[in-house]
């Protein structure tokens, strides 16, 4: 256990509780500060990439149960996200239906299409379910670009902000609470998930599916239950997203923003809680650093080939994904938790 | 009549394309069980490549299609050694991820080099129209067809007869025993990414002389993937056989169905093939089906 010397258990709720030591309470506070005061000295535009980084991270978050504690590869997530996205759009916008309802509505229209698509993983596994969760992204993209008289086809739908009760998140800090809460309250799920009986089967399925039917856990329950979770996270981080950005098009979600989403898994870490959360910030800041360093380049070297400012994005995350998949495949976290081993080691690493 | 004769020409002739695309994945698969979701961008690049070739560096037809072969064996073989080599043994989850940190990757290597969306190869076949009976089909389905059925000919002798080819039924046999036997299998695996990016930019030619070369390649190569689903993954038949069927489908839908449903459903029809076989026939109709053990 990765825990100061000298720390004991005497009951089965010490043993169990996340935040142990009084370092631990400290650390988590401080945190909790940090992140709920940072409105009042980020400026919008760093408060737009934070809020961003919110709604990755609940999307990853669901794409981690799913691929790093359950095993089930879905290359679908960006079109499980926009299926989320809609739906708070249509209710919220057409129906006037209140902004908590409509969140949780999203979550389960993506995550009753997410049974849909994941219905095969009950026979199939590996390629298999990727290709299938491949078609579900083009035909859930497919069916929002054509169905126009709901969705606005190719043109788009614009998107009120949140509310709750008259209370409007028509700013970025307003919007910054309310992502950074439903964020917390998700990873916080997500940890416990993790640790509870479910968590445990989903484990056995990802190491062995056989061996885990063979011990009695029901196969088909827990795949499509793993399915449903995951996707569920992803139509929340839809919606939040909908009601973040305020106009829906079906480009903001396409097959590469789905492979991306799995880098970010993979290169935070998978089956941690802790890796979502790395990955997305790594990956949504290397973005932004490639945003904003491809005008300086192309203004120091102008012999540089037009197609620079597009292509070096996807050169470079689909390199790092090579990169983290070769030398670190149990990505930032395993790195994390080495460097906690050693701080806690130190200076007698023996 | 003439409208559904020419439905199922074009269907299967797109069909054979499709076919000998998924041909190079199937390759892949059945050597090393490695599946290569890259096999869009690989028809994608290819097909740009051949444009620079023949457009842009101006280069003559005899000089300009070895050069993309070359370019495309040369592709493979550096896939296969830079990122599939060191993964060897790792999970298949892995395994999967990485090609598609390959296709992210060539995706933008894609628009680095070629920065317009759009483009047309030259003509390289006939323009006038072939009257096949009350059907008017354009030479370049044909000549896809004629040259995918000529090329699955070449490799199924290839696997048949050639030392190289007999080695790679082996290796897709038994890793093991092929090893004890003294054949190298690591060249055995280079050797097939270096045939599957062969087939894709063929295929990746034949495709955009069609249709010219858009991003739409991608979703070819994508595509082909229900060819794999549909013939099942371990079946070089079954390749042959399901093609011409997912052409036919997505032609005859097509032509069909869009007054009825809009536009844009030729598109999709694949993809709904590939759920319907997963549901009710996950191994496909030629594909053997595994048996695990624990």
């Amino acid at each position: 256990m990765d825990l100061p010397c000298g720390t004991r258990n005497f009951d089965y709720a010490s043993d169990m509780a996340v935040l142990r030591t009084r370092t631990h309470w400290g650390l988590f506070f401080l945190l909790l500060v940090f992140i709920f005061t940072a409105p009042l000295y980020w400026s919008n535009y760093w408060l737009s990439i934070a809020n961003l980084i919110g709604i990755t991270v609940i999307a990853i978050t669901g794409l981690n149960i799913l691929i790093g504690y359950c095993g089930q590869l879905s290359i679908g997530h960006a079109g499980f996200m926009a299926a989320g996205a809609y739906t708070t759009a249509v209710l919220t916008g057409k129906l006037g239906i209140p902004f908590l309802a409509s969140l949780l509505c999203a979550g389960l229209t993506a995550g009753i299409i997410g049974i849909v698509f994941g219905l095969p993983s009950v026979r199939v596994k590996g390629f298999y379910l990727a290709i299938t969760t491949i078609a579900a992204q083009f035909i859930i993209i497919w069916v929002i670009n054509h169905w126009t008289s709901v969705t606005g086809g190719f043109v788009g739908m614009k998107v009120a902000p949140a509310s709750i009760a008259s209370f409007s998140f028509n700013t970025e800090p307003r919007q910054f609470y309310l992502i950074m809460a439903i964020a917390a309250l998700v990873v916080f799920f997500a940890k416990n998930l993790a640790r509870s009986r479910v968590g445990r089967a989903f484990i056995a399925v990802r190491d062995n599916d056989l061996a885990a039917e063979v011990m009695g856990i029901n196969l088909t329950y827990y795949k499509l239950l793993a399915f449903f979770i995951g996707c569920f996270l992803a139509g929340i981080a839809g919606a939040l997203f909908a009601h973040w950005s305020r106009f829906l098009n079906a480009e903001n979600f396409t097959l590469a923003d789905s492979i991306l989403y799995i880098g970010m898994v993979i290169i935070g870490g998978l089956g941690t809680t802790i890796g979502p959360i790395l990955g997305a910030v790594l990956i949504r800041l290397l973005q932004q650093g490639i945003m904003y360093i491809t005008p300086v380049l192309e203004g120091t070297f102008p012999t540089l080939p037009a197609g620079f400012t597009t292509g070096i994005g996807p050169m470079v995350f689909g390199l790092v994904i090579i990169l983290f998949l070769i030398l670190e495949p149990r990505g930032i976290a395993h790195r994390w938790t080495l460097f906690k081993a050693a701080y806690r080691l130190w200076p007698f690493s023996y | 009549m003439a409208e559904l004769l020419q439905y199922t020409i074009t269907g299967i002739a797109v069909g054979m394309v499709y076919a000998l695309i998924a041909l190079g994945f199937a390759l892949i698969w059945k050597s090393s069980s490695i599946a290569n979701l890259a096999l869009g961008q690989l028809v994608l690049i290819s097909s740009w490549f051949t444009y620079g070739m023949l457009v842009q560096a101006k280069f003559p037809y005899w000089l300009g299609f070895p050069l993309t072969i070359l370019f495309a064996l040369f592709l493979g073989w550096l896939i296969e050694r830079l990122t599939l080599r060191p993964l060897i043994a790792q999970p298949i989850l892995s395994l999967i991820t990485v090609t598609l940190g390959i296709a992210y990757f060539l995706e933008g290597v894609v628009t680095f080099v070629w920065p317009m969306s759009v483009a047309a190869l030259p003509r390289l076949f006939p323009q006038e129209p072939v009257h096949l009976g009350p059907a008017v089909v354009s030479q370049e389905y044909i000549w896809a067809a004629v040259v995918s059925l000529l090329l699955f000919g070449l490799l199924s002798l290839f696997f048949k007869y050639h030392k190289m080819g007999i080695a790679m039924r082996a290796t897709a046999d038994d890793q093991l025993a092929i090893q004890a036997c003294g054949v190298p299998v690591t060249s055995v695996f280079s050797t097939s990414w270096m045939f599957a990016c062969v087939v894709a930019a063929i295929g990746g030619v034949l495709i955009s002389c069609i249709g010219g070369i858009t991003y739409g390649l991608v979703e070819t190569g994508l595509k082909s993937f229900s060819v794999v689903i549909l013939g099942g993954l371990d079946s070089f038949i079954g390749c042959i056989i399901a093609g011409p069927i997912i052409g036919l489908c997505e032609n005859l839908g097509g032509g069909y169905l869009t007054p009825l449903i809009g536009p844009g459903i030729k598109d999709i029809i694949p993809f709904i093939i590939i759920i319907v076989v997963m549901v009710f026939k996950p191994y496909g109709l030629f594909g053997e089906k595994r048996i695990e053990r624990i």
